[in-house]
């Protein structure tokens, strides 16, 4: 066993970190407190090449894999969580399931101007009464000459408001449950597409997240992402991936708010010294330091299974449980850390909590990743178990 | 065109740590970095290259972990980069390492700048730069803040002199040392970073430059390191500016400082 990373590995890593601490960090509470989508800082990542970097070269990409892509997120989630999650969105749930879904035309249409950032991505599956349930969604895509014309609404679509392709999940059999579903690659401008109001959320206040409305939307049938009935599959293959990405958001954010939490404790003074002094806030330090080391060698172990190739969805589900829950418990406790000045929007420690909230509820409540891990389990003894 | 970047890997200073009562520096926990100077002078060079085309070339001493620093250089837009390595490198002063970087610099043939970092941030000397251009016997200019244009085998810089900036133009080749913060660096490309192993670096050895180890003996010999002594705290006074004035006429008189 060897846990050395590649140097290029230690390149990006460092990178990814330099960026965030110049470019990231400095507009996080301005993101947060004007609730203004990270624009500028998107522009700057697609110069860096963050924007396409799972790509391959020639898609304006850098081939960055599983293990790199957490580095990313960890480090722009450590320094604005709003903008991660919309990068996160963009590229490794829209951009990477085209890339790994689609037809080498819809590769070469789509990807370099993600990668350009002259298109954003989004991913729209949820709907108002499919959440938990994806295969209960009720959008419908009918085949009419070379278009399919799909009728629905979708909820929480992340990025809505800013993107310009939208992966979106429609039954094209409505008999067949999860096996009747499709997936497609939905412009912004094909005729029938709407976006709906920006929803008003607790944290991730720089996050465009609105409802579509898809009025009998013309998708020529070319943009079909592999094939008819597969968009159940292809909907859990890139919520695999994106999970293990959002796990890697749950380390850096964690990581964020022991290093606000640890500082404030060396500063503030109280009974004539530091409270770090106090053991009560050491035992909130160091259970938070556990926490977190035992969350990077889960992301980074799934990471390392996902780039061999293997079967890491177990893993995935785990990482996303675990990160969705310890990021709270860090977030809380380093807030009882700073006492009043935690529940200050000034302090970046209560843009955190706020933030740290969502994490175990999206892509997958931590309920689901908990009966994906059980599935697993039972499964090896030979008995399926339903949700 | 082409422009010659030296570069020097150093302890990242905000990871080291002093001990003034052990009187010790612990440096081997700080991060091995592109000394943040020389990442300015990179950014001039790459700077220039994006405006004219120049190939840039970065060079270093040091032992075979400098060569990341290097790759890291290429992995910011370097066209390529030599490492100097070798026993005698490594016993070499400031005299010998500039000495061995103007045999390198000579042994690559035709070059119209040498953009160096006005000083690392580690010995705080700045004498590489001016070394190499009396090597070279070539002209240096320090401090320079902005490079304005480079044309017709002349550069006009803005460089710092005595509080305000001057404009000076200087007849190629020659020695610029960039100052600290002139600029604000590039970081590495991803697509580069992907390729940034890929490519095979030569290495230089002493023998290779045609130096010999009397050629590298260090002038200067390092006998041990010392903390200054501790700030005397001051003496906080408080009254009426009346009292306040008195009281500091008569701790000077005191002193005999007036």
């Amino acid at each position: 066993m060897d846990f050395t990373l590649s140097e290029e590995h230690q390149m990006f890593r460092s990178m990814f970190r330099d960026f965030a601490q110049k470019e990231v960090a400095p507009l996080a509470q301005t993101t947060d407190h004007e609730e203004k989508p990270p624009l500028e800082i998107l522009k700057k990542m697609a110069e860096q090449g963050f924007l396409g970097a799972t790509f391959p070269e020639k898609y304006g990409g850098s081939e960055l894999d599983n293990l790199g892509y957490c580095f990313l997120m960890e480090e722009m989630a450590g320094a604005c969580m709003s903008t991660a999650l919309t990068l996160h969105v963009h590229l490794g749930l829209a951009g990477n399931t085209i890339l790994r879904e689609g037809t080498e035309a819809q590769k070469e249409k789509y990807l370099p101007d993600m990668a350009e950032g002259t298109k954003l991505g989004a991913f729209a599956l949820t709907e108002p009464e499919a959440g938990s349930d994806a295969a209960a969604i009720r959008t419908v895509a009918v085949k009419k000459g070379d278009e399919y014309i799909l009728t629905g609404n979708k909820l929480w679509v992340t990025n809505a408001g800013i993107a310009d392709i939208f992966i979106v999940f429609a039954k094209t059999d409505p008999q067949a449950g999860a096996r009747g579903i499709s997936a497609f690659i939905v412009e912004k401008s094909f005729p029938g597409f709407k976006v709906g109001r920006r929803e008003r959320l607790l944290g991730l206040r720089g996050v465009v997240c609105n409802p579509i409305y898809l009025e009998e939307c013309r998708v020529p049938a070319e943009n079909l992402l592999g094939q008819e009935g597969e968009g159940f599959k292809i909907a859990m293959r890139a919520l695999d991936y994106a999970r293990l990405g959002t796990a890697a958001m749950c380390l850096g954010l964690a990581e964020a708010a022991l290093r606000e939490g640890s500082r404030y404790a060396t500063e503030r003074s109280q009974f004539g010294g530091p409270i770090a002094l106090k053991q009560a806030i050491q035992n909130y330090v160091a259970e938070s330091a556990i926490k977190i080391e035992a969350l990077r060698h889960l992301v980074e172990y799934t990471a390392w299974l996902a780039d061999k190739g293997e079967r890491f969805t177990k893993e995935a589900a785990m990482a996303k449980a675990f990160g969705g829950e310890i990021v709270r418990w860090v977030a809380d406790r380093m807030l009882q850390v700073h006492g009043g000045y935690g529940y200050m929007r000034e302090y970046t420690i209560e843009r955190i909590y706020r933030d740290a909230r969502a994490l175990s509820i999206i892509e997958g409540t931590t309920e689901i990743q908990r009966f994906i891990v059980a599935s697993d389990i039972f499964s090896g003894y030979g008995l399926k178990i339903k949700p | 065109m082409r422009v010659i970047v030296p570069i020097k890997q150093i302890r990242d200073p905000r990871g080291v740590k002093a001990d003034p009562r052990r009187q010790q520096v612990t440096l081997e926990e700080a991060e091995l970095v592109i000394n943040p100077t020389d990442r300015n002078a990179l950014e001039e060079a790459l700077v220039l290259k994006d405006k004219l085309g120049a190939k840039v070339t970065v060079i270093s001493i040091g032992g075979p972990e400098v060569e990341d620093s290097i790759r890291e250089a290429w992995a910011c837009g370097a066209d390529e980069g030599i490492l100097l390595s070798d026993e005698l490198l490594a016993k070499a002063d400031f005299r010998g390492a500039a000495l061995a970087l103007a045999k390198a610099i000579q042994k690559l043939g035709d070059f119209d700048l040498i953009i160096a970092g006005a000083m690392a941030a580690d010995t705080c000397q700045g004498q590489l730069g001016p070394r190499l251009a009396a090597a070279l016997d070539i002209p240096c200019v320090n401090d320079v803040y902005r490079i304005l244009e480079v044309s017709g085998g002349k550069a006009r810089v803005i460089r710092g002199w005595d509080e305000k900036f001057l404009e000076v133009e200087v007849e190629l080749p020659a020695v610029l040392c960039i100052a600290p913060g002139a600029n604000v660096p590039r970081l590495p490309h991803g697509a580069r970073i992907m390729n940034s192993y890929q490519w095979e670096m030569p290495v230089w050895k002493a023998s290779d430059l045609g130096l010999s180890e009397e050629d590298l003996r260090p002038g200067v010999e390092e006998r041990g390191l010392s903390f200054p002594p501790e700030r005397v705290r001051g003496r906080v006074s408080r009254g009426s500016p009346e009292d306040l004035a008195r009281e500091l006429v008569s701790f000077l008189r005191e002193r005999h400082l007036i």
